[in-house]
């Protein structure tokens, strides 16, 4: 189920954190509370990690993970590296890459099977997220926009896309990626979906500006909340988006 | 904190030093000191310029291939914390960093043998072509060189004497 929270009265989560079946990465805060929310919800079932990448604490952006590896940009240092490594579980495999898209974050979207990737990414780069993720690489854009990373959000279950992506995107992505997936907002109609929450298999954590009807939709695409007749997900999506672009 | 190697010359960058240039095509170039950077920016290829590391590395100055050059290889999947492991690799990184000055300081000396037995020729050859040059007293001086004894009797010495 999801949840409304905050990064030092911030509310692009996705930013600061990194959220996935395997583990949980938080940015170093100000204050313990940001923590104390991941931690409060899943600490007994994954390891949620506080860490910094090139000492920023926008690390969110910088990574991309799924439960197989952990992919990271030249930026980060020789100690966060093995901080990273001797606290993630060893089926994770930890690795850092050298490509000029630094901010891998927003370059690419995973979930344990698949991956989108920026169009301009290296060859070499597309092999390593193939071979230390374990997915399928796809080069696509989104709603006419490359950085794929920001702009989407899904996991094995579901997806969430840009709000202005056409219906024939839509359902292209949808077969590509073999989920569900529902063009909407987060953090009351912000389009950069993946820096306003983040998502795994049976968590999302959101901004606090998120509206209950953002927060619905996203329960509901993720298949966050059990055994919701199908159709109020399909009275709300009339509801939500008044026009496909 | 990492210890950097300068792009001009080779040589460690510690932290406090040098300057760091990020190119349009997010290339980054580190500058040990003012010297380098100058030359960088002055577009010289350090391939081509005497003193670098590049250059003596390219025409066979020093030592380019040698297993101890492996263990400072930058690594980009780190392995999980093991105390014995550091504490064999604190204790290895003096003896390496001493090995492979030793190997270095035998490849120079190695590369100058070839250099004295070739001096050694030319000497050789300059001796039997030139020593005409040599003046007449030193040639003749040249040619002899053992002291032949000849035996004269006292009695022919002393009659010698008496005549003169």
């Amino acid at each position: 189920m999801a949840t409304r929270i905050q990064f030092e009265n911030n509310c692009e989560i996705g930013v600061f954190s990194k959220l996935t079946n395997a583990y949980c990465l938080v940015a170093i805060g100000g204050s313990e509370n940001f923590y104390s929310a991941f931690e409060s919800e899943l600490s007994d079932v994954i390891p949620v990690v506080k860490t910094s990448i090139g000492g920023t604490r926008i690390i969110g952006r910088l990574c991309v993970g799924n439960k197989n590896g952990l992919l990271l940009p030249h930026t980060t240092t020789d100690q966060e590296l093995q901080h990273l490594r001797n606290c993630l579980p060893d089926q994770v495999v930890v690795q850092r890459i050298d490509e000029r898209l630094s901010a891998l974050g927003n370059c690419i979207a995973c979930n344990d099977h698949v991956a989108l990737t920026h169009p301009d990414l290296d060859k070499a780069t597309e092999e390593l997220i193939a071979d230390v993720l374990g997915v399928e690489v796809f080069r696509q854009t989104i709603a006419g926009n490359i950085l794929v990373g920001s702009y989407c959000a899904f996991t094995n279950r579901g997806g969430l896309v840009h709000p202005h992506t056409s219906i024939e995107d839509l359902d292209e992505l949808s077969t590509l990626l073999q989920v569900p997936l529902v063009a909407g907002t987060v953090n009351r109609g912000s389009e950069v979906i993946a820096a306003g929450m983040t998502v795994n298999d049976w968590t999302a954590f959101c901004g606090s500006d998120t509206t209950a009807t953002e927060l619905s939709v996203i329960e509901s695409v993720f298949k966050l909340r059990e055994g919701q007749p199908a159709a109020i997900v399909d009275d709300m999506r009339k509801s939500l988006i008044d026009s496909y672009v | 904190m990492r210890l950097e190697k300068c792009w001009f010359c080779s040589s460690t960058v510690y932290p406090g030093h040098g300057i760091q240039f990020v190119r349009n095509d997010a290339k980054v170039f580190r500058f040990c000191r003012s010297k380098c950077h100058k030359n960088f920016k002055m577009k010289r290829n350090p391939r081509k310029v005497k003193w670098t590391k590049a250059y003596r590395c390219l025409h066979g100055k020093d030592m380019t291939q040698d297993s101890t050059f492996e263990f400072e290889r930058k690594r980009n999947r780190p392995e999980r914390y093991d105390r014995n492991v550091t504490e064999q690799t604190l204790k290895a990184i003096p003896l390496i960093t001493k090995i492979r000055h030793e190997r270095q300081k035998k490849h120079i000396t190695n590369r100058q043998k070839q250099g004295k037995t070739k001096e050694r020729e030319r000497d050789a050859k300059e001796l039997e072509q030139d020593i005409q040059m040599l003046p007449k007293k030193d040639a003749i001086l040249s040619t002899q060189k053992t002291k032949v004894v000849v035996k004269v009797s006292q009695q022919q010495t002393e009659e010698n004497l008496m005549e003169e």
